[in-house]
């Protein structure tokens, strides 16, 4: 009867500190993609735009691990019995990628540079998250770009 | 030194080829930041411990992928790559590795 108790407070505290720290999260990414929404992100090889003669490229490296809740876990667990699409860990991995990309565009502006190219976006593994099934899923993005100057006169070349 | 992960880089050309250069480390963290972590399982938000230990291992990793890059007298590394693997629990094994070339300005 404890442990049943116990199920439930930790449900609706994963579920009222969860929500909140989504929603927190979801609103710092929207309106910083919104601010950094003219800095050109490609996933191209080339350098789309290069401004001839400026610095040289340099790469850029970010990495965010998200936790989830335990309302989510729970929401999963059940999921795992009936199958299905697992939604609540859908938007933990969204926010992670979401969260990486602003992370290398900040950093490629904090480096002077206006755009970047070859993002790569990849999960990345932290002990504990798939090393041992008992733990909590956490979602670890690591990801890379090369930072670049951009000349919108030269938009066309690449 | 320029590093990038793209195969080439704009405004120059690679003269020479130098070789494969990489770097690896496994770092841990300390029990506290691992109990902090299932905490904040509970209640959701960002892992900063373990975004923290991710940067911690891969600045390591690319510092020894570039000592062995200067070692062989490149002055850039190009297509670098970025790999993890969870060896055990609470650590992560980060591997970079990249082209050490030579690139003139064209």
């Amino acid at each position: 009867m404890i442990e049943l108790f116990l199920v439930l407070v930790l449900i609706v505290v994963g579920f009222t500190f969860g929500v909140w720290a989504e929603q927190r999260h979801l609103a710092s990414l929207a309106s910083r993609e919104a601010a950094n929404g003219l800095f050109l992100v490609t996933q191209l090889k080339t350098f789309p735009g290069h401004s001839p003669g400026s610095q040289p490229p340099q790469i850029v490296v970010a990495e965010t691990v998200v936790a989830t809740d335990y309302f989510k876990t729970f929401l999963a667990n059940l999921r795992g019995l009936f199958g299905g699409e697992v939604q609540s860990y859908h938007s933990l991995l969204s926010r992670a990628r979401r969260e990486t990309t602003q992370r290398l565009v900040e950093q490629a502006q904090q480096l002077g540079f206006d755009a970047i190219c070859n993002l790569r976006l990849e999960t990345a593994d932290v002990g504990g998250s798939s090393a041992s099934k008992k733990s909590a899923a956490m979602v670890a993005i690591l990801g890379c770009a090369t930072a670049y100057h951009f000349d919108c006169s030269n938009a066309g070349s690449r | 030194m320029i590093v990038t992960n793209t195969e080439t880089i704009a405004g120059y050309h690679i003269a020479e080829i130098k070789g494969l250069v990489q770097g690896n480390t496994v770092r841990a963290k300390h029990a506290g930041r691992d109990i902090a972590a299932s905490f904040k399982n509970l209640v959701g938000g960002e892992l900063k411990g373990y975004t923290e230990l991710l940067t911690e291992s891969r600045r390591q990793a690319v510092e020894r992928m570039l000592a062995q890059a200067e070692q062989l007298g490149a002055n850039a590394v190009v297509n670098v790559r970025f790999t993890t693997s969870a060896v055990t629990a609470g650590a992560a094994e980060l591997y970079a590795y990249g082209t050490a070339v030579t690139v003139q300005l064209s």
